[in-house]
């Protein structure tokens, strides 16, 4: 694996108005690795992914792709390098007046011209590969919540980015389906060499997919390492996770709006 | 001669890709092909024993080479791929059949016809059922003891009524000034400048004021009211409303209907006060009247009659606005996209039916009171 990493994050502090909600975060994301970002409720995990998005401003900190630092980037620049991410919603994030093919179609047609033909083939193909053949006439509101998110994998990879960000990809599918959507991340960077960021607490996928180990509490990141270091580590915190054990009490973890 | 040099053509051909197929190579493989099978082949070789890296984008080419073959009849094999393009072409073997059409049949004329009715139908029955529910909930259910939402009450009553006093008024203001001045251009003709306040209290009083009143709050407030029904359905809270035992009459409609009808009547008198107060300004500022004899002639003309009039326009008119704002805001299907259509199906609703309803009562009022 090259060692350079493509995606750097240093020192982040970020947060919603006054509120901060992450302490300092550094992270690295290296060419063709699976990295998960875990955590309880609340500790800052969709903030996390929302400032590497570009989605919310930074308080102060860095954040780099393949170098090119993006907190300062003005609106056209950012674009440009979203271009080049993929974006796979909690919910799905379908757009309701579109159909299930032209919701994948969109950065396709977007991004930079397409031969309709050859366009119509990549839809099938992205469709194929989360197992939803032959929807693309359906509109969003005739499927269900596992087919909606689904059909948002699909256009995260709709024009074969060289990131994908999945938020929670396996919450409210059901086991097979999560498991086959295992499959997939395992699939898309093996064949396609993508780079695969997701932040999730489904143990399961985190020991099947999961190169390295990120885990955050309270916006701070408290272990970094791979499943086998997980299953050596003394950190509590880490291990009330892993062993699923509840806290003795019930702390205040502070309500967080997304 | 063309018959003696098809059959010297191979009825096989064999097509080596090259180590990637990128958008250019991927043109160039579909050209071959289509010259292949012009040139007489039933038989395509696709050997990919060259190919080192495909992605989506090459795959996609691919499956368009080979439906290509296969829709003009050609046998297409696929051979010698391997390591990473073998599995990505495992992958997608799926999609190398070309899809299913899954059109559904269009309904016929008559089928269409009798649909639209079946629908006008039903949904004029949900309408009437709603209404019942909605009296029920906030006429009678209250005085039976079943209780009435106060504070929601308070709020729509800020909403509906209290924050649209301002555009009413100012509106009202300027429909009198225009009025004023279209009257006073005709009345000068045969001197009688002084009908001009006459004209303006009566026209308030029958019809402006009311019909001005009711499309400012089927803007504002029935159109909101439809846009947050319908945000409601598609976020399934209605149906959490529902699955809670909970009437949604009671929470979510009685206290609307309650404040618009008492809004809309109240905003129709400001209107009204608005719009002779518009009169005057004209008058002030052109006809040259004073004041005492312009309120002579304007006391002189206003009867309650029309002020009657105009009055059970508004009671319509509120009952219209909010029945109209509500059915439209639960009947919404299709997620984000349906409610925005069902905000613009409620104020369009709203307008035409509004104007049905003047038009009613002004007739009844003209011929028969």
């Amino acid at each position: 694996m090259d060692r350079k990493p493509i995606v750097e994050v240093r020192d982040l502090v970020g947060g919603y108005g006054g509120h901060l909600v992450l302490d300092r975060i550094s992270l690295d994301v290296y060419e063709g690795e699976i990295v998960v970002v875990i955590g309880g409720s609340g500790c800052g995990k969709s903030t996390l992914l929302k400032n590497m998005l570009g989605l919310l401003r930074p308080v102060s900190g860095s954040i780099r792709y393949w170098g090119q630092e993006i907190t300062t980037m003005d609106e056209e620049e950012l674009a440009l390098l979203l271009q080049r991410l993929g974006i796979a919603f909690q919910s799905g994030a379908l757009f309701n007046s579109m159909t299930v093919g032209e919701n994948i179609a969109l950065p396709m047609e977007e991004y930079g011209r397409m031969d309709p033909a050859l366009r119509e083939i990549l839809v099938g193909i992205k469709l194929d590969l989360v197992g939803l053949s032959g929807t693309a006439g359906l509109m969003p509101d005739e499927l269900s919540g596992g087919m909606k998110k689904r059909v948002g994998f699909a256009r995260a990879i709709a024009v074969d980015p060289r990131i994908v960000f999945f938020d929670e990809p396996s919450t409210s599918l059901d086991p097979i389906i999560a498991a086959g959507l295992d499959k997939l991340i395992l699939d898309m960077r093996r064949l396609l060499g993508i780079t695969v960021f997701v932040v999730t607490h489904d143990l399961a996928s985190i020991r099947l997919i999961a190169d390295r180990i990120v885990m955050l509490d309270r916006g701070r990141v408290i272990f970094t390492g791979t499943v086998a270091d997980v299953e050596r580590t003394g950190v509590p915190r880490v291990r009330q996770f892993f062993d699923r054990q509840p806290d003795k009490t019930i702390e205040a973890r502070g309500v967080r709006t997304p | 001669m063309a018959s003696a040099q098809e059959s010297t053509q191979p009825r096989r051909t064999v097509i080596a890709l090259p180590g990637e197929l990128p958008d250019s190579g991927g043109a160039r493989l579909l050209e071959e092909i289509s010259a292949a099978i012009s040139s007489g082949a039933r038989a395509i070789e696709l050997d990919l024993s060259g190919l080192k890296r495909l992605d989506s984008r090459g795959g996609a080419w691919l499956i368009r080479a080979v439906r290509t073959a296969r829709a003009a009849g050609a046998r297409v094999d696929l051979s010698g791929a391997r390591g990473e393009a073998a599995e990505l072409i495992e992958l997608l073997a799926g999609s190398f059949e070309a899809p299913r059409a899954s059109a559904r049949p269009a309904a016929g004329l008559m089928e269409a016809v009798g649909q639209k009715a079946f629908g006008a139908w039903r949904e004029f029955g949900d309408a009437w059922r709603l209404t019942v529910d909605a009296a029920y909930w906030s006429f009678i259910a209250p005085f039976e003891g079943r209780g009435l939402r106060w504070k929601a009450l308070l709020t729509e009553l800020d909403d509906a009524g209290v924050r649209a006093i301002g555009i009413v008024s100012l509106l009202n203001f300027l429909l009198g000034l225009v009025i004023a001045m279209l009257s006073a251009a005709q009345a000068s003709t045969f001197g009688v400048q002084i009908y001009v306040a006459s004209l303006v209290v009566m026209g308030f009083a029958r019809e402006l004021a009311a019909i001005m009143t009711g499309i400012v709050v089927s803007a504002r407030t029935g159109s909101a009211i439809a846009a947050e029904l319908a945000t409601m359905k598609v976020y399934e809270e209605i149906d959490a409303l529902k699955g809670m035992g909970l009437s949604v009459a009671k929470f979510l409609i009685a206290p609307k209907v309650i404040a618009v009808l008492i809004a809309v009547p109240i905003l129709t008198a400001i209107g009204f006060v608005m719009g002779v107060a518009g009169g005057f300004v004209l008058n002030a500022i052109s006809l040259g009247f004073t004041f005492d004899r312009w309120w002579e002639q304007t006391l002189q003309a206003a009867a309650v009659r029309d002020l009657l009039q105009g009055g059970v326009k508004a009671v319509c008119f509120a009952v219209i606005i909010v029945m109209v704002g509500c059915h439209n805001g639960l009947r919404v299907t299709g997620g984000v996209r349906g409610v925005g259509m069902a905000t613009t199906r409620a104020v369009v609703m709203d307008v035409f039916l509004i104007v049905v309803a003047d038009l009613f009562f002004t007739t009844v009022f003209y011929y028969f009171l």
